[in-house]
């Protein structure tokens, strides 16, 4: 199941950052998620080292924590995604779709032009469509 | 059941002593299977083994797992095989992390799971060089499930301090809670408790008389003595040593967020064990990376102990800074539930939420107000502001309290005049949750005399100056100050400065309460940065003015400008400078309405066209004189008496092109007059500035200045033109001459001891009459003897001869060059000339302008052909002409020559010949000639062939030209002076 979807700026900045397991480890997911930065850092700093990766957006998996594992995602624009996941042992294909949806969601609602970019999101319809994207994800959870 | 067991333990023991032979035989491959299948057999026997109490059987399986998997993950790191290692890691810690076992013990099953991370950290950290570095190239990828960090020792080790840090929560929930089972039910410690031989597993020792008996434990009894020896170790400090080596790690690795998820944790431990001087070090470093990277929720809980740090340190101003600053933060999460569990998890702050922030507001407001504020951890400790200690907190321009109170300073001018008054508008906002009153505002700026103070009319103003130090301040009230949230309160005032130069706002400082004051440094519109984490929330955008105009380029500064001069500088050039004299600019200073006191007058030269420095840029050595183009040469007073000149003790500089002089103290009514003595050595366009700095009296620093400028042109007064010339019909044949193609050089060929005519023109290019006193031609030479003579024969008479503008002055001179040269150097023309309107100095010596005479070529030439006719010949009278061509070699010469026809005259004698010429002689041909025509007219063309030479001569159209009278002409003409005029001519 998914923990938790974010969405990282330029900055480094979180402008969308979800938990979908219930508040009480909502800190620590924040903790996990700006962790997980370095490691995008390290993999988009030293392309040398991750020839792969670096021919596309997908960053693969990040940061296995004991409960968790984090997957990245970065768009043309330098905007990452992270998704962080209860399930230890989740299809790369999986997570790949996942990102491609998520990423769309993500244009969707920055095309708004309402919407300023640089600035965190705060639109609904993004807000349920992502977690209709989670529920998808993992249908057991929720149903 | 008993014999299954017992067949599980044998073959676990057979495993083991196989492996432990094939590691010593060195057979690692072999070593490794058994302890894989040793492993294996182990696993098997959790759900089954009986044979200890349940509790000390968990803790014996555990024992040997871990020996077993320290034996295993040696030899495979060992083995280079890290990937295989860690996946073996992974899975141990699988296996055996759900196995907690029972609540009173679980924190042995934390300590277990610790030291787990801890042995394998170590394992890695010693066995890293035979880590692979091509492993690092795949991550991410589906080929490789592992990441950057899993193949660091400080992943591990962090893991380990965590891990210790829950056996930690467990051991003090257990100690808290006091009646667990096992306490009520065994009361005491057991006493000499000692491990057993056995690995995992307890025995006491009991002594009978003198044997000594190892007597198994009870479970309570195991348990008590756990309890016992855990309490006796200090996790904390291990914890702590565990996350400081992680956290080095790292930031050696360059992963700056990992090392500060390890600080944020070191902290919380320094903060446990109520080492608050280090727990707040370390949290505000970890702030500072969330403050940059717009992280509210985890700002947010670090902000919260250092909230109660500074309350147990005592630090009133640290903690309404924290309050403060997490008041005014934007929440990130939506949900605004409060988990009665979140103070573990959040820290003393609880969870960021919109009531959270409010009430941290009023808590801070009813601080500074005078309330006292408990600690939430420990009820004894508080703090409270009082007027004994006051608080202030300054805010720059990078602090993160701009989100509290954020000033911007905007004068509605860009530049004032002294004593009149000038709009400032003061623009305050804050995003604090709540509305904010502000009792006082202190507007402080460089000049101390423009500070004001605005008062909120509520408050009495008596009461608010009740101090009275600072009773000459100007004050203002405003009906309310009150900062609602994020919208911008504006106030707009009159300020007036007498000081000229800059008058920029410094800062604005708000006073809440008696005691405390928040002092914001003053930022222009202009340059205003977004506040931090609110710049990424979705706001309207609003602007510090009304007027959107300000709002873009309102500075906080604005320029002073300095009183009106009231004295006159006078700057005057007649005419334009000339070249190489000392051109005079007469200065002077009237005071019409101020006094001059410690002038000095700044004099300045600068190339009109732009560039700067007047000298050229080749010159190396800028100070070395005769470089500058144009100089200042001297600064003296009017009049031209030497007693007069500006003595030296008053300042006095020039250099080439900056002087500087002092003028004397003057009244009104008075005058003080210079001149100003430039020099221009090229021509060039001249910007001469002139400055007077002074001060209107004599008391005052302020200093006025005025400026004026002149544009000077620097012109070239004469130009000196030459030409030589052959004495009148006589063309001596220059052979390199007829060889040289026409035109390619501009060589001037002289015979060699023959007379040739130099003729000088002098024009005058400038716009003033001159007078020419002298002019000459200078040897360069200093011997006497000179390769040549040089006489000057005649021109215009110059004795002061006037010279117009675009007039020529024509001087003769007659050049006789005595040796054969290539390249004869003829000195140069001199000419002394003087302004025809002289200044002041009417005894002026004049000034010279020199002029090189180019080179010229001299040689000696073989045949000289003279014509001879009189100067006028009358209509119808026939008249002789003689070509003479004389040789002055030492060889015979065949010459041929013709004579053409024309109408105007007939003539008699051969057409075409030829003749020889005997060295040193001369060959005569001669024509009688008949003018058919009158007026001027040209003599047949006679062309002259020299056969040895092949080199034809044409005498010139002038010098075979003759003026024909129509009849006798009368002249009234001295016979002597036509001699003289003869005899000059055939000099």
């Amino acid at each position: 199941m998914i923990a938790c979807v974010a969405v990282v700026g330029h900055q480094n900045n979180p402008l969308y950052l979800q938990s979908f397991t219930g508040a009480d480890d909502a800190l620590k997911l924040h903790h996990i998620v700006h962790c997980s930065l370095d490691v995008i850092d390290e993999r988009v700093n030293n392309p040398k080292r991750s020839v792969i990766t670096l021919n596309e957006s997908y960053l693969g998996l990040l940061y296995p924590t004991e409960s968790y594992k984090v997957y990245g995602y970065l768009s043309n624009t330098k905007v990452k995604f992270l998704v962080v996941t209860t399930d230890l042992d989740v299809k790369d294909t999986d997570i790949r779709s996942f990102f491609r949806r998520f990423h769309a969601a993500y244009v969707d609602a920055v095309s708004n032009p309402f919407h300023v970019p640089g600035k965190k999101i705060i639109s609904r319809i993004f807000a349920v469509r992502v977690s209709g994207i989670v529920k998808a994800f993992a249908p057991g959870t929720y149903g | 059941m008993i014999l299954h067991t017992m067949i599980q333990i044998l073959a676990l023991l057979w495993h083991q002593i196989v492996a432990v032979f094939a590691e010593f035989r060195r057979d690692w491959a072999e070593a490794l299977r058994f302890y894989e299948e040793a492993y294996r057999a182990l696993r098997e026997m959790i759900a089954t083994s009986t044979r200890l109490p349940p509790v000390q059987r968990l803790v014996e399986i555990r024992a040997v797992a871990e020996q077993l998997f320290f034996k295993i993950s040696t030899l495979l790191l060992h083995g280079g095989k890290v990937e295989e290692a860690i996946a073996w890691f992974n899975r141990h810690f699988n296996s055996y992390k759900h196995l907690v076992g029972l609540d009173e013990v679980s924190f042995l099953h934390w300590d277990w799971l610790s030291r787990q991370f801890l042995v394998f950290a170590e394992l890695l950290e010693t066995s890293s060089a035979a880590i692979p570095n091509t492993l690092s190239s795949h991550f991410g990828t589906p080929e490789s499930s592992l990441t950057e960090w899993e193949i660091q020792p400080a992943y591990y080790y962090q893991l380990a301090a965590n891990y210790l840090r829950e056996k930690r929560y467990c051991l003090d929930n257990l100690l808290s809670t006091g009646d667990s089972e096992f306490s009520r039910t065994s009361g005491k410690v057991p006493e000499s408790v000692m491990p057993s031989v056995f690995i995992g597993q307890s025995a006491r020792l009991v002594e009978q008389g003198d044997m000594i008996e190892v007597l198994p434990l009870s479970d309570a009894e195991y348990v008590q003595y756990a309890l016992s020896e855990a309490q006796r170790f200090q996790d904390s400090y291990e914890i702590i040593a565990l996350f400081r080596k992680a956290c080095e790690s790292f930031t050696n690795l360059k992963a700056p967020r990992l090392a500060s998820l390890c600080s944020n944790r070191m902290a919380k431990e320094y903060f446990f064990t109520e080492d608050f001087t280090d727990a707040k070090k370390l949290f505000d470093t970890v702030s500072s990376l969330y403050r940059q990277e717009g992280w509210v929720t985890l700002l947010w809980e670090s902000l919260g102990y250092l909230q109660e740090c500074s309350i147990r340190l005592d630090s009133a101003k640290d903690f309404i800074e924290y309050s403060l600053e997490m008041a005014s933060l934007p929440i990130f999460a939506n949900g605004d539930q409060e988990i009665p569990d979140s103070k573990r998890e959040y820290g003393p702050a609880g969870l960021p939420s919109q009531s959270r922030r409010e009430a941290l507001q009023s808590e801070v407001l009813s601080l500074v107000r005078g309330e006292e504020i408990v600690s939430r951890t420990d009820r004894g400790c508080s703090i409270a502001v009082t007027k004994e200690q006051p608080v202030r907190i300054d805010v720059d321009i990078i602090s993160p309290l701009r989100m509290v109170l954020l000033v911007s300073v905007a004068f509605h001018d860009q530049s004032v005049k002294p004593g009149s008054p000038v709009m400032i508008t003061l623009s305050l906002v804050s995003q604090l949750p709540c509305s904010i009153e502000v009792d006082e505002l202190e507007i402080e700026f460089n000049q101390p005399k423009c500070n004001f103070i605005i008062i909120n009319a509520v408050e009495e103003i008596s009461a608010a100056r009740s101090n009275g130090d600072n009773q000459d301040v100007r004050i203002e009230t405003a009906p309310s100050i009150v900062l609602p949230t994020n919208k911008w309160l504006r106030l707009t005032y009159d300020v007036k400065s007498d000081q000229s130069g800059k008058l920029e706002c410094l800062s604005v400082t708000a006073r809440i309460g008696k005691s405390f004051k928040i002092c914001c440094q003053a930022e222009s519109p202009a340059s205003m940065e977004d506040l931090p984490f609110w710049k990424f929330e979705g706001m309207v955008q609003t602007f510090p003015t009304k007027d959107p105009v300000l709002s873009f380029s309102g500075q906080k500064v604005i320029q002073v400008e300095e009183p009106d001069p009231e004295v006159d500088l006078i700057l005057n050039a007649s005419s334009p400078a000339l070249v190489g004299e000392s051109f005079v600019v007469p200065l002077t200073v009237i005071p019409r309405g101020h006094e001059v006191y410690s002038g000095e007058l700044k004099i300045n030269l600068v190339d009109a066209r732009g560039g700067g420095l007047l000298m050229s840029p080749r010159e190396t050595d800028p100070f070395s004189s005769g470089n500058h183009h144009v100089e200042l040469i001297s600064i003296s007073r009017m009049g031209g008496d030497d007693e007069s000149r500006i003595h030296s003790d008053k300042i006095k500089k020039i250099q080439q092109s900056f002087g500087v002089v002092s003028v004397p103290d003057l009244r009104v009514g008075d005058k003080w007059s210079c001149k100003l003595e430039i020099k221009w050595h090229k021509p060039k366009s001249v910007m001469l500035y002139a400055s007077l700095g002074y001060s209107p009296n004599s008391a005052e620093a302020a200093r006025v200045n005025v400026h004026r400028s002149l544009q000077i042109e620097g012109k070239i007064p004469i130009s000196i033109t030459h030409t030589f010339m052959m004495p009148f019909r006589r063309e001596p044949l220059l052979l390199s001459k007829v060889k040289s193609l026409p035109g390619a050089d501009q060589n001037v060929y002289l015979p060699l001891n023959e007379t040739s005519i130099l003729i000088v023109t002098a024009r005058n290019s400038s716009e003033v009459p001159l007078r020419v006193k002298s002019m000459m031609i200078q040897s360069n030479s200093n011997k006497n003897e000179t390769p040549y003579s040089i006489q000057h024969v005649g021109g215009v008479s110059a004795d002061d001869s006037l010279l117009v503008p675009g007039g020529e002055f024509k001087g003769v001179f007659s050049v006789r060059p005595k040796i054969d040269s290539p390249n004869l150097e003829l000195g140069s023309v001199c000419l002394n000339w003087n302004r025809d309107l002289t200044l002041s100095d009417s005894e002026d010596s004049g000034v010279m302008t020199e002029q090189k005479l180019p080179a010229v070529i001299v040689e000696q030439s073989p045949l000289v052909v003279s014509l001879e006719f009189p100067p006028h010949a009358i209509l119808g009278i026939p008249f002789l002409f003689y070509i003479k061509v004389s040789n002055q070699t030492n060889l015979l010469q065949e010459i041929k020559y013709s004579l053409g026809d024309t109408q105007s005259f007939v003539f008699c004698g051969p057409h075409d010949n030829a003749g020889f010429i005997l060295p040193k002689m001369e060959y005569v041909m001669s024509y009688k000639l008949v003018p058919l025509c009158s007026g001027s007219q040209q003599l047949p063309q006679a062309t002259i062939t020299s056969l040895r030479y092949s080199a034809a001569l044409n005498p010139s159209v002038t010098a075979t030209t003759i003026f024909v009278y129509p009849s006798e002409p009368n002249f009234f003409v001295a016979d002597n002076e036509k001699e003289t005029i003869l005899a000059k001519l055939n000099l």
